[in-house]
């Protein structure tokens, strides 16, 4: 009561004589607006402006993946997660039908080990790709958003030979993978990728030194390392922040583990390193594509799992490294086909906790510009 | 209007309406008649008339081919085709789209300001046609009128009364992106203005100096405002030699005394002060499309939307016009003073056309430029776009002043060409400086917004807790040394 008094009696008495107060500012940005990367909306008070608080609302988008899954057999519920975090469907299979096999015990063979890895990193790819773009777009340029869609149709149509799909893929299975690899497809990776590495050549050159998007996202948005652990960053949010946990590395899956993966990891924790990070993983997964297509072994591309697929009562959890972050699926089964829970950890959803304390104090511009560095997807948020 | 507010009117049209028969019954009806007559066919009404519709023509046509353009330049940079079915390549887009926003419902807020909302895109509009009266397209082709004598002035007051129309807009639209956009437009456009200004003023003391030297024309030591008389003084340099094809090519056109030689980075300087009129990228923060959905502009629609549209290629163009006028020596070219010169009527068509051709080749290489960096560089922050007009344009335009006062005082005693080499390579220099200059402040201000990141990196090894594994998993892969992992 006595804060509300003070803040009356400046408001009053601070001005100038002929009582002229400013006030605050009440904008609704979202759930239509152009860059708030789908429908997230974000109440936020403005102070001229300057942002004194946001707050996000989600739901917007929400489909109930969660409870679709408990609704569908093991199988079947596979192709609904290409629709949680609609820019990496091949990571999303691959987390689900990860935690099934872990529940089941089931070890996949090396092939399908292998072409996982292959897909994953390049969906990887096409979700940096993606998140690269926009962040382009965000900041007022419109060249990266339409290069990065140029490669990553590239990916696309790679996919789209490999799966009958560009996008809702539904090509994991519980114990390996669908389709093996058609024939020609790897010389035709690596033609992809031969391009895509001189593209991104230029892409570093077209916004990374580019002055004003230095000075629009150097010191921008900055996340103290441990305020990036205490709100469970992950990704490369968390690596952009200066901690080293990439779980291809520290709790290494399939294929990872005879894989090496570098982690990208930088100190600065502002929207550059994050930007910068993506970039940079980028590089990473192309070399790791390459050395997945070098690695690929012969033999079956799966387990013969039985058509009524029940995995044993239980509960598991298991986590990849998305192109978000840690995307992990709590499965529950209670010895029927129909997990009797999946719980998705998305890591938009926890990513964009922080949001609304990094915004704070912050030019509205700059909410723009951290809102793109975090590279939510709104699909994998409300699920 | 309220119909209370018709009814008001209804006693003024009907005290007008008696005027009228009053003025004609005291004269003859045909007195009246030929007093309008004449004032219609006066010469200078015609001219004027002619110009405006010329003018305005103009303008319409070049903000059409500038969309396409634009789209098409920005689709070859960006590895797309752009506009393809409408027409041969694409060609009819616009004037498709035209014909869209002709037939566009037009929507009124509730809740608006009506008159401003009404009012605003003809205020945006009118200032860029009216400051396009100081512009000669040619030797013959262009306004009569004092305009021309204050030219820079004319174009200046012009340019200020935009920012009026967008103020109108973001106010009377009822909606607060707009107001945001409008008030941003208020800040930056008043703010980029007098840079703009302080550029001009350089070329303005280049014309008062070099006036009344040998080869030059004008009185010694009065300078010129008009963009006429400005390309004149960038174009006096050539000689009659009597050898035909010489004198044909640089009778009038002699891109060595251009001023961009002289002032490069009065060039630099006014054409980021125009992007920053024109509101065009990276200065587009009024109608910053990723944050403020569209500015001022969010509640128009057809044909008002429009308007607002075809002002800022309208501005686009005038801001590259008078940039070639006052830098690269306007409408002059190969032939245009030697054929008006022959005092023939064909010779001096086809010198005109060939004027008009040269003067808008320079405008829309202007306009390219513009349309490049559109592609390249990302949007600034209001602040950061305040603190570059303030702290970097402002003082390097005084600066510029002063040197070109202190370098003619200096260089008196001397021939003329002295002081332009000194003065040509002091400002060369300075456009260098000046990219350094921007780039070293770039620098510390990201260095001192980073300052936390680098304060908590020179205590991080121990504060920041190493990540335990969660469980006996086999983590690590053994790495190649030397990787970033291996550092950690």
């Amino acid at each position: 009561m006595a804060t509300n008094q003070d803040t009356e009696f400046q408001a009053e008495f601070s001005g100038t004589s002929e009582g002229i107060k400013t006030q605050e500012m009440l904008l609704n940005m979202g759930p239509q607006h152009p860059s708030t990367h789908g429908v997230l909306r974000l109440i936020i008070t403005l102070e001229g402006e300057t942002i004194t608080s946001c707050t996000p609302v989600i739901g917007y988008l929400h489909r109930g993946i969660e409870k679709i899954l408990e609704n569908r057999t093991v199988m079947a519920g596979i192709r609904y997660m290409d629709n949680s975090d609609y820019l990496s469907p091949m990571l999303n299979e691959t987390a689900y039908a990860g935690a099934v096999e872990q529940e089941m015990g089931i070890e996949i063979p090396r092939r399908a080990q292998y072409i996982r890895l292959i897909t994953n990193e390049l969906q990887r790819i096409a979700s940096h790709l993606v998140g690269i773009g926009t962040y382009g777009m965000d900041l007022g340029t419109t060249t990266p958003i339409i290069w990065a869609f140029r490669d990553r149709e590239g990916i696309l149509s790679m996919f789209e030979a490999l799966s009958g799909s560009r996008f809702n893929v539904n090509y994991m299975r519980v114990g390996g993978v669908l389709h093996d690899l058609p024939k020609g497809w790897l010389d035709e990776c690596s033609t992809f990728l031969d391009k895509l590495e001189k593209n991104m050549v230029e892409m570093d050159g077209l916004l990374s030194g580019n002055e004003i998007f230095m000075s629009r996202t150097q010191g921008v948005g900055y996340i103290d390392p441990q305020q990036a652990l205490a709100y469970g960053l992950t990704g490369p949010m968390l690596r952009a922040s200066g901690i080293n946990w990439d779980l291809r590395v520290n709790r290494p899956y399939m294929a990872y583990r005879e894989v090496a993966v570098n982690p990208i990891v930088r100190q600065e924790g502002d929207c550059f390193a994050r930007y910068y990070v993506r970039l940079q993983e980028i590089t990473e997964s192309i070399r790791l594509v390459r050395e997945g297509i070098d690695k690929l072994p012969g033999g079956p591309i799966s387990v013969r799992t039985p058509i009524a697929l029940r995995p044993p009562r239980g509960e598991t959890y298991f986590a990849i490294e998305s192109s978000k972050g840690e995307l992990g699926v709590y499965f529950i089964s209670d010895g029927s086909e129909y997990p009797w829970r999946a719980k998705l950890r998305g890591p938009s959803f926890v990513n964009l906790q922080i949001v609304p304390e990094l915004l704070r104090g912050h030019k509205m511009s700059d909410a723009i510009a951290i809102l793109g560095s975090t590279d939510i997807v709104l699909g994998e948020v409300d699920r | 209007m309220s119909p209370c507010g018709r009814l008001l009117l209804l006693p003024w049209s009907y005290h007008m309406f008696r005027m009228i028969v009053a003025d004609i019954a005291a004269n003859s009806w045909f007195y009246w008649l030929s007093n309008l007559w004449n004032g219609i066919i006066s010469w200078n009404f015609l001219q004027f008339v002619v110009a405006f519709l010329t003018i305005f023509g103009f303008i319409l046509t070049s903000a059409t081919i500038l969309v396409l353009a634009e789209r098409k330049i920005l689709a070859w940079m960006q590895d797309r085709y752009g506009p393809l079915h409408t027409g041969p390549w694409g060609l009819l887009q616009s004037v498709a789209d035209v014909g869209k926003l002709l037939l566009k419902e037009d929507v009124h807020v509730g809740g608006a300001d009506k008159a401003m909302l009404i009012f605003a895109p003809a205020v945006f509009m009118a200032p860029v046609i009216a400051s396009f009266a100081i512009m000669p397209f040619s030797p013959y082709i262009q306004l009569p009128g004092s305009a021309l004598a204050v030219g820079l002035v004319f174009y200046v007051a012009m340019s200020s009364i935009d920012v009026i129309g967008v103020i109108m807009a973001g106010w009377g639209s009822n909606n607060k992106y707009s107001l945001i956009g409008g008030l941003r437009s208020a800040a930056q456009m008043i703010s980029y203005e007098l840079p703009l200004v302080l550029a001009f003023v350089s070329v303005i003391m280049l014309t008062s100096v070099l006036a009344g030297r040998p080869g030059f024309p004008g009185q010694d030591g009065i300078g010129t405002l008009a963009p006429y008389e400005i390309q004149i003084f960038q174009n006096s340099a050539w000689n009659h030699t009597g050898i035909g094809i010489l004198d044909f090519l640089f009778q009038g056109f002699t891109p060595w005394s251009w001023f961009v030689l002289f002032q490069p980075l009065m060039l630099l300087i006014y054409y980021i002060c125009g992007l920053a009129e024109t509101n065009r990228a990276p200065f587009d923060l009024p109608e910053a499309e990723s944050e403020l959905v569209a500015g001022y502009m969010t509640e128009y629609s057809g044909m008002r939307w429009a308007m607002f549209f075809l002002g800022e290629y309208g501005n686009m163009t005038i801001v590259s016009a008078v940039a070639s006028y006052l830098f690269l020596g306007g409408f002059a070219g190969p032939g245009v003073a030697f054929l008006t010169a022959q005092h023939s009527l064909l010779w001096g068509f086809v010198g005109n056309m060939l004027a008009l051709l040269y003067f808008i080749i320079k405008i829309y290489a202007l306009c390219a430029v513009f349309i490049w960096i559109r592609a390249t560089l990302v949007r600034l922050r209001a602040d950061q776009l305040m603190q570059f007009a303030w702290l970097v344009l402002m003082p390097v335009t005084l600066v510029n002043i002063l040197v070109t006062g202190i370098l003619y005082f200096a260089t008196s005693a001397l021939p003329t060409w002295v002081f332009l080499v000194v003065l040509a390579c002091v400002n060369w220099a300075g456009v260098f400086g000046f990219v350094w200059l921007v780039r070293r402040v770039t620098l510390s201000t990201t260095r001192h917004a980073q300052a936390p990141a680098i304060r908590a990196q020179l205590r991080a090894k121990p504060a920041v807790p190493a990540i335990a594994l969660r469980d006996g998993v086999p983590s690590r892969v053994a790495l190649p040394a030397g990787t970033a992992a291996s550092q950690e």
